[in-house]
């Protein structure tokens, strides 16, 4: 029984149980899971459409002597897809917690003896794994549609930037978790944030369109070089560092500080909250 | 048949327009009130519009100008592009608001368990629907400012040509837009939570449909058959040929006079429809006694 588990055995229990029970949920709800599929599609048609008309029968050249490729659909696609895993990430997690918030179990999960990090897990797995499978569908759907190429390069250096990637995503959720404890309006932060982070990592357009200062900042969000890595290694557009081992390393990089800085930054706020008003208070 | 309190005789039979009015005022100004006390979703809204516009102007951009500058030929000129994504902007903008704060805001009543109340008391409650169409008018039309100005200095020069027609097009679009805002209200009552869903998936399907973003000769043929059965579709394409003057190949639907006829017929007739559909759906839903169920 639980009890006679090892303590890490039985906080990974929770973990997955958290993870499960959010997954039995919303396979109650096969509507809006077609929906889900639909948007990264229809999201990235436009762009798409627009520029098929802009450009004339030019299109490929054009947008290639951009990025790099002239497979415009597949790198339209793949911003869009990732869109919906960082837009995931952020809306599944404020949500969460908000609505522990807003229900009062927020307070009662801090009194459980499961460090509360265990049920956050829990919320995140079951969120990467509803993103990846969403954005892993819409591509190839996607593609299939609009005619294009899904895979043309290294699709496993591909799912290896994606996977990577996905642990500093997370990271940042924390921080903004710490924003949704202080601020509390999580509706208006998540919209903004993830529009905020679909432009700076360059969802439909190559960061290096960007003035110099802001294409630094861009750099410094995980997700960024996730999109990128991923468009280097399936269509063969540039990699930052010219080669896809030291764009991996510095996604390695992030893989540490941005969980460990979120960590760190949410432990902060949460103290002050927990001093202030308690955080029951919403 | 019960007969009606005396407050409720005045309001609904309009004895007193006045109360009428202060009624409606006071609806206007409790929703603008609500607004007002989120000032952090006043300026992520105003973030959001400068975000999304700028991501599409990015997104385009790649097709059209090459590293050195060069200007890609045999495509839309740069005045088109910014008022066909411009102009759709604004009447994209405007749907979205309607199917959420119209359509899906009853879903909010009913959730708070504030809908049942509204029934109980003698106000309007054509009022209470009317009063989130001036929200949406102040709110959206502010955004849909700043978003298109953004987009223009962004894009290129926005061209105004036959304001006037612009205008009254725009005036019968959004009486349309508003009357689907009240069928999607009535809707709502009938599918509940379902509703959140099925205005995320319109609000995405319209926009393909629609063409807001791009011209409807970008869709396939199988699409653009679909869009011609769509009065908004012609709305857009009214819209934004009239104000950017009849470029070659706009209209691209119909021509302009059978366009502005389904505009006009759209604009006066949608709203009655829609309104009529919703106290269909309210009378339904009072005698089953599911008003406040969710």
């Amino acid at each position: 029984m639980s009890a006679n588990l090892s303590p890490l055995r039985s906080n990974l229990s929770v973990t997955l149980a958290s993870a499960r029970m959010r997954l039995i949920t919303i396979s109650r709800y096969p509507g809006q899971l077609l929906v889900e599929v639909t948007i990264p599609i229809v999201f990235a048609a436009m762009p798409i459409l627009l520029g098929r008309a802009s450009a004339g029968p030019a299109a490929g050249q054009v947008f290639a002597a951009n990025t790099g490729t002239t497979n415009y659909v597949a790198y339209m696609l793949i911003g869009s897809c990732i869109f919906t895993i960082v837009s995931f990430a952020f809306w599944h997690m404020a949500y969460w917690l908000r609505w522990e918030q807003e229900s009062g179990t927020l307070e009662a999960l801090y009194l459980a003896p499961t460090h509360r990090i265990w049920a956050a897990a829990g919320t995140a797995l079951y969120s990467c794994t509803r993103a990846v499978i969403t954005a892993l569908v819409a591509y190839f759907l996607g593609c299939y549609l609009l005619d294009a190429a899904p895979t043309g390069g290294q699709v496993g250096l591909a799912l290896l930037f994606l996977g990577l990637g996905l642990i500093p995503l997370y990271g940042l959720t924390l921080l903004f978790g710490a924003l949704i404890l202080k601020v509390k309006e999580a509706n208006s932060l998540v919209g903004l944030m993830q529009w905020t982070v679909s432009f700076f990592m360059g969802i439909f357009f190559p960061v290096a369109l960007f003035p110099p200062l802001l294409k630094e900042i861009a750099l410094l969000f995980p997700p960024t070089w996730m999109v990128n890595g991923v468009r280097a290694s399936l269509l063969g557009t540039a990699y930052f560092f010219q080669a896809w081992y030291l764009d991996l390393a510095v996604l390695w990089a992030f893989l540490f500080i941005a969980p460990l800085f979120g960590y760190w930054v949410f432990s902060r706020v949460e103290m002050s909250v927990r001093r202030n008003e308690g955080m029951g208070q919403f | 048949m019960k007969p009606l309190e005396p407050a409720e005789r005045i309001v609904n039979n309009g004895w007193m327009p006045g109360i009428r009015f202060s009624t409606f005022w006071a609806m206007v100004r409790k929703e603008l009130t609500v607004i007002a006390r989120y000032p952090v979703e006043f300026i992520a809204s105003f973030g959001r519009v400068f975000l999304i516009v700028a991501i599409f102007t990015l997104g385009g951009s790649t097709f059209t100008t090459t590293p050195s500058g060069l200007a890609a030929e045999g495509g839309l000129r740069g005045g088109d592009q910014a008022g066909l994504v411009v102009y759709g902007f604004i009447l994209f903008m405007f749907l979205s608001d309607t199917l959420w704060t119209i359509g899906y805001a009853i879903r909010h009543e009913q959730v708070q368990g504030t809908l049942e109340q509204l029934y109980l008391s003698p106000a309007s409650k054509f009022a209470s629907l009317v009063s989130r169409v001036t929200n949406s008018l102040i709110w959206t039309g502010l955004l849909c400012i700043a978003g298109g100005a953004l987009m223009a200095a962004m894009i290129g020069r926005l061209p105004v040509q036959n304001p006037l027609t612009g205008l009254y097009l725009l005036v019968m679009s959004l009486a349309g837009t508003f009357g689907i805002g009240f069928a999607f209200a009535a809707l709502t009552l009938r599918i509940k939570e379902t509703a959140q869903t099925l205005a995320n998936l319109l609000q995405f399907v319209l926009l393909v449909l629609c063409a807001n973003f791009f011209p409807f000769s970008a869709l396939p043929p199988f699409i653009l058959s679909i869009s011609r059965w769509i009065p908004m579709a012609y709305s857009v394409d009214a819209f934004r040929s009239a104000l950017m003057g009849f470029p070659p190949g706009f209209p691209e639907l119909a021509p302009f006079p059978v366009e502005v006829v389904i505009v006009t017929v759209f604009g006066l007739l949608m709203p009655v429809v829609g309104y009529f559909l919703y106290r269909r759906a309210e009378a339904s839903a009072r005698r089953a006694g599911s008003l406040s169920a969710y």
